[in-house]
């Protein structure tokens, strides 16, 4: 799991349990199912990691559900309006969604009074984890992440600090303060409408230091100095980069954090109970496209990812990361600058 | 600087490759058309060829899909001289005289002159992306919000009264268009004035509100016309005429080069650049004018400045798109995906380990350039039939095509409807002698210059006097000043003579 250590299970995991007692039932009224193209809805404009996912995979999910598959983007209102689309539409099971499912899906519900719940969309699986890294640009003279506890706990506002407003990394960002005792009104805290937008702050070195998801850093790797990784296991894609349970461990405070983007494929959980047998197709289509040998290759030199985790394992890390979103909504729709 | 064997490497790769060539011509015209229709973006129209890339080698794919990038950076100001439509919020500025020349019949020149002009931008800022790549992706990553901050506050001193009859109804107009600007979820994540409007989220859609603004408030004045030509002697569609305001934009250096260093540099920044260059060369080369007046009724040198700044803003987004990986909007974006596509993935790391194929495609949009003035002239003549279209079929057209536009960008009836109100909105504000365009900069400025103060107040955690740190900011703004002094200077010297003579 790449959860905290304050995951709450437990009512979740039988309500996942559930949900499989519900797929062994009867593929009677499935016959014909799909009979026309699968749509896969992406609440993101063009170009970003949903699309890109969406339209490596979509090849090798139309190659096991046997229609063709296409992509549709819908962005917009931070997720808002691709999951209120998505929702209108019938139980029929011919749109899946790519989506951000955690955190887009409780922070659109937290700081945009979205009307829909975290618990309407069910996870068939999120193959892509994110997680947020604190940077700083190579020419800065900070070197370490203690430079930085150091000068904020001298000084709250010797350093900018860019980052999304409503983002897992403002959370991180204020668990993080939180832990050291820093006062974190006080830090210059610089708002980005984009995790593109704040990692080009970052590697321009226009904001000190910079916490935006680590799977954006990878293409400008080299123009960044990773100071943090707020995981709890070693980053394959940054070795060397200190981790925030050693961190914090070392600090003498509780490590605590959420996880940064959970991406893949996601439906409405009403559609899952009203048409198990349909949803039981969809779901097998993507698990036989995931562990696709020629998917997981190409999807690999794409820098994107195939793991198949299932919808319990991946609704259990989505919900447990929308309660976390709840519990510090506060810091999400409080002051961020 | 040019690394000599990469370069000759690129060159034998172009020359030794028929597939690097036959994807130029139709690349350019499929962006062409798609520019020229209102409400397609230029990422609209890559993202719809992206699928037929898959098919391509690496190289071939590139080019065909810049080719895409250039026609479609030129096909945006067809239909703005033609119905004062922008086919993108980079064409606004191209409306401002070249429609008013396509009234006076001068359709011909003024679609030459901005063929003309995007094709020399193309090419200057494709020179500088190969001269300067490195540097320019540097600097353009180091501009923060204060810099940001003091070039819309350039833009919006120098355009923020256009067209206008009083200062004050200008004024007006511009904090209107501010306004609208400022709907939506600013950048710390506050609502405002989106009346729980879950569309209005992102704030107004633009693109739909200015095509709504500019072409409503046009359209309606030309109730009582049969044509967009009034004279039938002027309804000609002229090759020679064509080619002759190509003539014009040579005629004119100093507005063409200041139209692609503005457009280099402003239009790299990531995000908002190619849409802001346009104006400011357009307010720039006003301002520097003798006659500042005869713009907005049709002067050439204001076509050829903003076309010559938002083509050149191809070249700035691909800098920092080639050296560092970093899409500088959806066209570089689509760019970056269809890296990712042939498993090649574009950074520093590419540009270090594939000098050559960089130097390819930057060569080969030097080809591109040049080829687009041969397919976008016989474009161009054959677009320009338009004006012998009777306006009792044009209207109802254009407006046919910019309601599905306006669909097509938003995918959601958003966009209809935005561009209804706004149409409305124009058609009152015309009628009052209040002055469109003023609001449409408004619209495009304000939210900027709103977003970057923002940041700049953020950044200095409240202190006004952390803006000493940025030196490049406080020049901006003090070269504004002066400038702006010495025009008023000039202003009242003429006006003195002017009533010393009476």
């Amino acid at each position: 799991m790449t959860s905290t250590r304050i995951t709450p299970i437990g009512r979740r995991t039988l309500l996942a349990a559930s949900a499989g007692v519900a797929l062994a039932a009867p593929a009677a009224r499935a016959q014909g199912f799909p009979e026309r193209p699968i749509t896969l809805l992406v609440p993101f404009a063009t170009g970003g990691y949903n699309d890109r996912l969406a339209r490596a995979m979509a090849p090798f999910v139309q190659r096991h559900i046997g229609q063709p598959v296409t992509v549709v983007n819908r962005p917009g209102g931070a997720t808002v309006l691709g999951n209120t689309f998505f929702l209108q539409q019938p139980d029929d099971g011919y749109m899946m969604m790519v989506h951000s499912a955690a955190p887009f899906i409780p922070v659109s519900i937290i700081t945009r009074n979205a009307r829909y719940k975290a618990e309407d969309f069910w996870m068939i699986n999120l193959p892509s984890r994110d997680a947020t890294l604190m940077a700083c640009a190579p020419d800065k003279p900070i070197r370490s992440i203690d430079e930085v506890v150091a000068s904020l706990k001298r000084d709250p506002r010797s350093l900018s600090v860019g980052l999304q407003p409503a983002s897992a990394d403002l959370i991180n960002f204020a668990l993080f303060c939180q832990g050291h005792g820093i006062d974190r009104s006080r830090v210059r805290v610089v708002t980005y409408d984009g995790g593109g937008p704040a990692r080009n702050a970052t590697a321009g070195g226009v904001v000190d230091v910079g916490l935006v998801g680590g799977e954006g850093f990878l293409p400008i790797k080299d123009r960044i100095r990773p100071l943090l990784m707020f995981t709890d296991e070693k980053n394959s894609d940054y070795p060397d980069t200190p981790i925030l349970s050693d961190h914090a461990k070392a600090a003498g405070f509780e490590p605590q954090f959420v996880d940064g983007s959970q991406r893949g494929f996601v439906v409405a959980k009403r559609f899952v109970d009203a048409q198990p047998d349909r949803y039981r197709i969809l779901l097998q289509a993507v698990e036989k496209a995931s562990k696709d040998p020629e998917c997981i290759s190409t999807l690999a030199g794409q820098q994107l990812a195939t793991t198949w985790y299932g919808p319990e394992a991946s609704n259990r890390a989505y919900l447990s990361t929308s309660r976390l979103m709840e519990r510090y909504g506060e810091l999400l729709t409080g002051r961020a600058g | 600087m040019i690394d000599t064997t990469a370069f000759g490497a690129a060159v034998a790769l172009l020359a030794g490759s028929l597939d690097a060539w036959i994807w130029v011509v139709p690349g350019l015209l499929i962006g062409l058309l798609f520019g020229a229709l209102p409400g397609i973006s230029v990422s609209m129209a890559m993202a719809l060829v992206l699928p037929a890339t898959l098919y391509m080698e690496f190289l071939p794919a590139i080019i065909f899909l810049t080719s895409v990038y250039t026609g479609a950076g030129f096909g945006g100001s067809i239909p703005a001289v033609l119905i004062n439509i922008p086919g993108t919020s980079s064409a606004v500025a191209t409306t401002f005289d070249g429609y008013p020349m396509a009234r006076q019949g001068k359709h011909n020149e003024a679609l030459g002159a901005a063929l003309f002009a995007s094709c020399i931008g193309v090419l200057i800022s494709y020179i500088v992306l190969l001269l300067l790549v490195q540097p320019m992706a540097e600097i353009v990553l180091r501009i923060g919000p204060y810099e940001m901050a003091a070039i819309g506050i350039w833009g919006m001193v120098l355009l923020g009264s256009i067209g206008a009859s009083s200062v004050a109804k200008g004024l007006f107009a511009a904090g209107l268009g501010v306004l609208f600007g400022m709907v939506g979820m600013n950048t710390a994540g506050y609502m405002r004035g989106d009346m729980g409007i879950v569309w209005l989220l992102d704030g107004i859609p633009t693109i739909p509100a200015m095509v709504g603004l500019l072409a409503a408030s046009q359209l309606f004045a030309l109730v009582n016309a049969k044509f967009i030509v009034e004279s039938e002697a002027e309804r000609s569609i002229s090759l020679r005429r064509i080619l002759a305001g190509g003539a014009m934009v040579l005629r004119n250096p100093v507005t063409l080069l200041r139209g692609s260093a503005i457009g280099v540099f402003v239009g790299a920044v990531p995000g908002i650049g190619s849409s802001i260059a346009n104006l400011l060369s357009y307010g720039e080369t006003r301002r520097n004018a003798q006659d500042p007046e005869s713009f907005g009724k049709g002067d050439v040198r204001g076509v050829i400045a903003a076309e010559s700044a938002n083509s050149s803003s191809e070249g700035g987004s691909m800098a920092t798109m080639l050296a560092l990986g970093i899409p500088g909007g959806g066209a570089t974006a689509i760019l970056l995906a269809a890296f990712a596509m042939h498993n090649v993935v574009g950074g520093p790391r590419f540009m270090e380990e594939s000098r050559d194929v960089v130097y390819a495609i930057i060569l080969s949009n030097f080809a591109q350039a040049a080829i687009l003035v041969v397919v976008g002239t016989l474009f161009v003549y054959g677009a320009s039939t338009l004006v012998r279209l009777p306006l009792r079929y044009l209207i109802p057209s254009v407006l046919v095509m910019s309601t599905m536009g306006a669909f097509a960008i938003e995918g959601s009836i958003a966009g209809p409807i935005t561009l209804f109100v706004f149409a409305v909105l124009g058609w009152l504000l015309s009628r009052y002698g209040f002055p469109v365009a003023a609001v449409v900069v408004g619209l495009l400025l304000g939210r900027l210059i709103e977003t970057e103060m923002l940041r700049a107040w953020q950044l200095a955690g409240g202190d006004p006097w952390y803006v000493l740190n940025y030196p490049w900011a406080l020049a901006i703004v003090g070269l504004m000043l002066v400038s702006l002094g010495l025009s008023v200077r000039r202003d009242m010297r003429k006006r003195r003579l002017a009533a010393a003579r009476s």
